[in-house]
């Protein structure tokens, strides 16, 4: 275990030390992923580009397309922050299960994605929202939806020498909520069996316009479930629509079984955390509009 | 790897130290600095009992490298409270008798100062404070006089702040 630690002072400096040092370098901002993987030896790298002075990277901030996330925004901040106590409500309720709260004080969102997870809560959460990533490398910015950004687990349509700057989450209708809910083996400091988020859309009358419905820990990555998804389209939003989502999910999610869970448990759990978490959703409209 | 130079401001003091890149700020507080409070155990961000303050905000140490902390402001249990002037929570941890085998209580104690610190001057319910916590594990199992003292701390320093505003 021997590395150098850099400390660039702008986002074109960190990505040009990462274009240059080539595959020996990664970026590091909480590091509550990247250390332990080194400390466990299942990664090596010679340089670590220490990303967290770079303020260009920071803050939370509303424009008129929706919500912009900087990459270091820690769990800590999502949790907190009051642009995300309404309709996003769901990022919340993803963050705020990440760990203890030392580390929602360190990890940030930025690395939370890169590390692509398929089990991340808040990825989740994010995929749900129809999150959009920017990344900045030294071929230019790129804006990429955080579905087509995750490949695989733990890999990432990301090159080395692209910074992921920050996240944007799209501004919802007024008629629309969101949700997380998370099964885990116990309450706490637990990473998920299975997680779905959830971002409903309905109508006056109680239609579903639209609906997102995203999966962890039930296939290589975070994914959508997209047959369930459609099948809501044009249905009343109600509790029968709901458990038919989550049998369709469920059939067509792809788990594996693991030290955690079985294959079938997982999606059991789908069956039933997809309809709790269109439910969830529906509500928090409705609470929204009286 | 050779070491590079640092200065960590630790308990209001500033320490100039050479280290290793991949020292983490637990190994530094330990061996090279000799502040044995925050405690060495899991080292994989799983048991809370290396907290530390980072800016006023809990985090653990056992994975946040030193060469990551020049600039930063480290408070340990060994700033925040000391035998002959302990700290209001730390008084209220002994009155509760919510100390066992005391392996893990600097973290609970700065775990629970961070947290109160962020909720400003609400009472937090029993359930807050426990998931709260619920990053600092005891073995000795002893939460629920850990949960007593810091509820106990929380209300009084509300009373207090609520008096101040009278005035």
């Amino acid at each position: 275990m021997a590395f150098a630690v850099h400390h660039p002072g702008s986002v074109a400096d960190a990505v040009a030390l990462a274009s240059r040092l080539g595959d020996s370098a990664r970026f590091i901002a909480g590091g509550t992923d990247l250390v332990v993987q080194i400390n466990h030896k299942r990664c090596a790298p010679h340089h670590l580009i220490d990303i967290t002075r770079l303020g260009e990277l920071a803050g939370i901030e509303e424009t008129q397309c929706g919500v912009r996330i900087g990459a270091l925004t820690t769990h800590k901040e999502i949790e907190r922050h009051p642009s995300f106590q309404g309709a996003l409500r769901g990022l919340v309720e993803a963050a705020c299960v990440v760990g203890g709260h030392q580390v929602r004080n360190l990890g940030t969102i930025g690395g939370n994605i890169a590390n692509a997870s398929p089990a991340a809560d808040v990825v989740v959460a994010l995929l749900a929202l129809g999150a959009e990533v920017s990344l900045v490398g030294s071929s230019g910015t790129r804006v990429m939806k955080l579905g087509e950004l995750l490949i695989g687990p733990g890999r990432t349509a990301r090159r080395n020498d692209e910074l992921l700057t920050s996240v944007q989450i799209p501004k919802l209708s007024p008629m629309a909520g969101s949700a997380f809910v998370k099964a885990g083996r116990r309450k706490a400091m637990e990473i998920s069996v299975v997680c779905v988020g959830a971002c409903l859309v309905v109508d006056a009358s109680g239609r579903c316009i639209d609906a997102r419905i995203a999966l962890g820990a039930v296939g290589p990555t975070v994914l959508r479930a997209r047959g369930a998804e459609d099948a809501l389209r044009g249905q009343r939003a109600d509790r029968s629509a709901f458990k038919q989502a989550g049998q369709t999910a469920a059939a067509h999610c792809d788990p594996i079984g693991d030290v955690r869970a079985s294959e079938q448990y997982r999606r059991l759990l789908v069956e039933v955390l997809v309809p709790r978490a269109l439910a969830r959703s529906l509500s928090r409209i409705t609470e929204a509009k009286s | 790897m050779s070491r590079v130079r640092i200065a960590l401001s630790i308990n209001g003091e500033c320490h100039e130290l050479d280290i290793e890149p991949h020292w983490t700020l637990l190994h530094v507080l330990r061996n090279e600095i000799g502040l044995m409070g925050s405690k060495q155990n899991c080292l994989e961000a799983e048991c809370g009992v290396c907290t530390v303050l980072l800016d006023g905000k809990a985090v653990i140490s056992c994975i946040l490298l030193a060469a990551m902390c020049p600039g930063r402001e480290i408070v340990t249990i060994e700033g925040f409270g000391n035998p002959e002037h302990l700290h209001p929570l730390q008084h209220a941890f002994v009155a509760h008798g919510a100390v066992q085998c005391g392996y893990c209580i600097p973290g609970m104690i700065l775990t629970a100062q961070s947290f109160l610190d962020e909720i400003g001057d609400r009472r937090p319910s029993r359930e807050e404070i426990r998931e709260a916590i619920s990053g600092t594990l005891c073995r000795c199992t002893g939460y629920q006089k850990i949960v007593d003292a810091i509820a106990a701390h929380a209300a009084g320093r509300r009373g207090k702040r609520a008096q101040a505003h009278v005035c």
